[in-house]
């Protein structure tokens, strides 16, 4: 892992969190190409357990993983009264998912496989929310 | 008083009066003759007072009769101033009871009169008595006065006596009349008595002759046989009937033996009776037959009767023979009515009895008292009653009641207690017998066992009540059909399911009427097969009510052939509206639920794809998006970007083995391979898809060809492809309203030997358009299907190397078709 300035919104931390491995290995890689800084974690419950939980400015989350769900750490994380712009991605093409996260208050809901211009424009979108 | 002695002249005066004096004193006996005692002394003392001048005169004589002393006393009138009664008690004072012994004079006072008393004894002892004189004057008595005196008692003594003689004359006299009389009278009786005798005799004598006369009368009229037999029991005389019965002269009737004339059954008998009588000499009485003249045997009573003289001894013997054949026959047909009355009466299959007017029991038989385990007394009068069931004993003597008073027969029905404690339920039957008025005199009964009736009547009650609560639970009706004649029978629950009025007449016309209009050609097929004799029947229909309500019922019936050989079918109707409706909820449910299973396993499955693709994809493109970004870079970042390229080989051909997998998990698993009948796999599938069919009111019309070869192939397979063709077809005609579903499905040895499968429908036919598409996966006309059933089905098809194809109808509908070659020997490669 680079320490790489983001170049066009510098020093927001980016958290991944996605149980496939192929996810957490590419995209860490592509949010620094973005200037981001990026932390990575294999299941929700990794994530509330790690410091990242306050600092972070954006989470990228699966939406359905082994254990807590996307949706529940979203519904988790509102209770904690964390604040943070989530974008989901999911490889499963179910649309009735996308409408109830983003009623949730989910920034973007992408579905794999996504472009990296899809996902800049979310990220941008929710760090401009944040 | 004078003075007598001084003068002589005086003196012979004196001598001439005493002679005369004593003449007339002697002169009294005669006057005395025939007088009575007591005159004899009366007579005698007068004439003394008056001879003597006396004073008084007293005598007491024996009374020569034997009675009282005879006692008188005489007192002169001169000398009336004595009382008689003075002078007796004097003359008692001075002589004392015994006269013998009294003085012969004696100078007393009487009275303060002196007075001269003298006394003459009568009798030479004085034993008869004696007679005293008194006179005032002193010199009495004289001389002459003294022989006077003993002259007066000796001729009373005389008269006395002679009167004694004559009293005893007299007695004398009269006894020998009184003898005389008494004698007469004796004479007279028995003269009397003779008299009587002689008339009695006479009389006696005219009744024995009467007598004879009457008893020859009566033994020649006697209507019975009659004779006269010795003491040793030899007929000596007799009646013309006996001769006449017989047949005998009167020579051959006093020597018979009577062994010839009895019946030989009787024989024995007859001489044993006969012999004790004679021997002994008691009457004889028995009953035999005799033989008649003509050789028939008659019943006959024989009386016999010994005669016996004053010493006891047997003279003969008297014998009656009386006809009693008629009344022995009478008898013996009584005995044997009354024998065979009673063997029916106990032999006839009821309890019999006989009750008075007043209902009491009198007559039970035999069956009755067995039953009952009672003794005729124990159930005489109303003894019986106590066998009568409680619940139904009020209910039967009421009942009972009622007849008798009502007089008239009846009948009611009960439960009894036979003997080993079981109720059995019977019919009370009675019959007043009544006399010439119409009086009832009698009552006579049967009880009739009904239990076993009575139980199969409440078992069929029961039953009945069963099935038509079944019937009408169930909304299952019954009936039967007989074809040729169409006389139809319905049960109750059918009329109601039909809403007809119960017990109407139904025809197959009043039938179709109810029958819904789209399925009125079933009910023409039906019947079609009905008069051919097809076999049982199932069905479903729908009836169309009158007030528009649809009714779907389900028929199976069965071909029977009644007892003339006709065809019957009976069958039963269900109303499955409910279950129909109820089904057709569930099927549409189950077909939802089915499509959105479809759905939603295929979206799995997509999705799942999608998943495990979008990945290995995303990973690709991330990386490549990252390589691109660090290629871009200024400086470009080779080392990541050549890291990001490998790691986008790595996820493609994670990709890649991914389609592997995939690629396996849906290949086609081994198949079997096995001869197999199509007719015989068709009709399984016909069997199975049979309720479906007729739920969408599909008239199947088999047609199976009898010599069809075995194909070779995966069985299971094959009929997929048929139940296939059949749920194609069935669908294509759910829309059709207008005409007959019907459904042929054919097999048959097709003219390239291949063996054929044919389907033929009725239903909305192919677009000719679409033609070329029909096989394609996907491709479908139905808004619930797949797409996929005639793809796979011509794919099994040919992996049997057959073929699948499909014909417009000339008319409505569509044919599908396959076929495949036979069996060749040995050969199996399919699949």
């Amino acid at each position: 892992m680079r320490d790489e300035q983001p170049r066009m919104i510098p020093c927001s931390l980016v958290s991944v969190v996605d149980d496939d491995e192929s996810v957490r290995e590419s995209l860490p890689d592509l949010l620094r190409e973005f200037g981001f800084i990026a932390r990575s974690f294999s299941s929700a419950e990794e994530f509330l357990a790690s410091e990242c939980v306050g600092q972070t400015n954006c989470l990228i989350l699966d939406v359905g993983m082994p254990g807590m769900s996307g949706p529940e750490l979203q519904r988790e994380l509102k209770l904690r009264g964390q604040h943070i712009p989530i974008v989901f991605i999911t490889a499963h093409r179910d649309e009735s998912v996308r409408p109830q996260v983003l009623a949730q208050g989910a920034v973007a809901c992408l579905f794999k496989p996504f472009s990296d211009t899809a996902l800049l424009e979310a990220l941008n979108t929710a760090l401009q929310a944040n | 008083m004078g003075v007598r002695q001084e003068d002589t002249s005086g003196e012979i005066k004196h001598l001439k009066r005493c002679l005369n004096d004593l003449v007339s004193v002697l002169a009294l006996p005669a006057m005395w003759s025939g007088s009575q005692p007591s005159q004899i002394v009366h007579t005698l003392l007068d004439a003394l007072l008056d001879m003597l001048c006396l004073d008084l005169v007293y005598a007491r004589l024996q009374d020569p009769a034997g009675g009282a002393p005879i006692e008188v006393l005489k007192i002169a009138p001169s000398a009336n101033w004595m009382l008689p009664d003075e002078v007796h008690k004097t003359l008692n004072q001075w002589f004392g009871d015994d006269p013998r012994k009294w003085p012969a004079r004696l100078r007393a006072s009487i009275i303060d009169q002196d007075i001269s008393i003298v006394s003459q004894r009568c009798g030479l002892h004085g034993e008869i008595g004696i007679i005293v004189a008194g006179s005032d004057r002193a010199d009495f008595p004289g001389q002459a006065e003294t022989l006077l005196m003993s002259v007066a008692a000796n001729e009373a003594v005389i008269g006395l006596h002679e009167a004694r003689l004559l009293l005893e004359q007299k007695r004398v006299a009269g006894e020998l009349d009184r003898r005389v009389a008494q004698r007469t009278t004796e004479l007279a009786a028995v003269n009397d008595e003779l008299r009587k005798e002689i008339a009695e005799r006479h009389r006696a004598e005219e009744a024995l002759l009467e007598n004879e006369l009457n008893s020859r009368l009566i033994l020649h009229s006697i209507p019975g046989l009659v004779c006269t037999m010795s003491p040793a029991g030899e007929v000596d005389r007799f009646n013309p009937q006996i001769l006449e019965y017989f047949g005998k002269t009167p020579e051959e009737l006093k020597g018979w033996a009577i062994g010839n004339a009895v019946h030989p059954d009787d024989l024995r008998r007859v001489v044993a009776a006969f012999t004790h009588s004679i021997t002994t000499g008691t009457p004889y009485d028995i009953e035999h037959r005799c033989r008649r003249a003509d050789g028939v045997y008659r019943w006959f009573q024989v009386r016999a009767l010994p005669v016996r003289d004053t010493a006891d001894r047997i003279t003969g013997w008297y014998v009656l023979l009386t006809d009693i054949d008629d009344r022995k026959r009478a008898e013996d047909a009584i005995r044997a009515s009354e024998r065979n009355l009673n063997q029916i009466v106990n032999a006839i299959p009821a309890l019999a009895w006989s009750a008075r007017p007043d209902g009491s029991a009198e007559f039970f038989n035999q069956h009755y008292l067995d039953y009952l385990g009672l003794s005729a007394d124990e159930a005489k009068n109303w003894g019986w009653t106590a066998a009568v069931h409680p619940d139904d004993r009020n209910a039967l003597i009421a009942a009972w009641q009622r007849m008798l008073t009502a007089d008239q027969a009846g009948d009611c029905e009960g439960r009894l207690r036979r003997s080993d404690g079981e109720y059995r339920w019977f019919l009370f039957r009675t019959n007043p017998l009544r006399d010439e008025s119409g009086k009832t005199f009698k009552w006579y009964g049967t009880n009739t066992d009904i239990d076993d009736r009575k139980r199969a009547e409440e078992q069929l009650r029961r039953s009945q009540a069963f099935i038509a609560e079944s019937q009408r639970l169930a909304r299952l009706g019954g009936f039967s059909w007989r074809v040729e004649s169409g006389q139809i029978t319905w049960s109750d629950q059918l009329y109601r399911i039909f809403e007809f009025e119960p017990g109407g007449l139904v025809t197959l016309e009043r039938i179709g009427s109810r029958v819904h209009p789209e399925d009125i050609p079933l009910l023409g097929d039906m019947i079609e097969r009905a008069q051919r004799a097809a076999g049982d029947l199932e069905y479903e229909h729908r009836l169309l009510m009158p007030n528009q309500s649809v009714k779907y019922l389900h028929l199976v019936a069965h071909r029977t052939q009644v007892q003339d050989g006709r065809l019957e079918y009976i069958g039963a109707v269900q109303d499955v509206t409910e279950r129909r409706l109820a089904e057709e909820a569930l099927t549409q449910a189950r077909s939802d639920l089915a499509h959105v299973t479809r759905v939603t396993s295929l979206g799995v499955l997509t999705a799942s794809i999608a998943h495990e693709v979008n990945q290995p994809l995303s990973g690709i493109i991330t990386n490549a998006s990252t390589c691109l970004r660090m290629l871009a870079a200024d400086p470009p970042n080779v080392e990541g970007a050549r890291e990001t390229a490998k790691r986008t080989i790595r996820d493609g051909n994670r990709a890649a083995e991914l389609i592997t997998r995939l690629r396996a998990l849906f290949r086609k698993k081994e198949s079997r391979t096995e001869p197999v009948d199509l007719n015989e796999a068709a009709q399984e599938v016909i069997a199975l898809s049979l309720s479906e069919l007729q739920r969408n009111r599909v008239i199947l019309r088999p047609e199976f060809a009898d010599d069809l070869p075995v194909v070779t192939g995966d069985r299971v397979q094959l009929q997929q492809v048929i139940l296939n063709l059949l749920k194609n077809a069935t669908d294509a005609m759910s829309a059709v309203n207008d005409r007959p579903r019907q459904l042929q499905i054919r097999t048959e040895r097709g003219t390239d030997d291949q063996v054929r499968f044919t389907v033929q429908d009725a239903g909305v036919g192919l677009d000719p358009q679409a033609m070329d598409r029909l096989f394609q996966a996907f491709y479908t006309t139905k808004n619930d299907g797949m797409g996929i059933g005639l793809s796979v089905s011509r794919s099994i098809i040919e992996r049997h190397h057959g073929r699948l194809w499909a014909e417009a109808n000339d008319g409505p509908g569509a044919t599908f078709s396959f076929s495949i070659p036979p069996r060749q020997g040995g050969e199996s490669d399919a699949g």
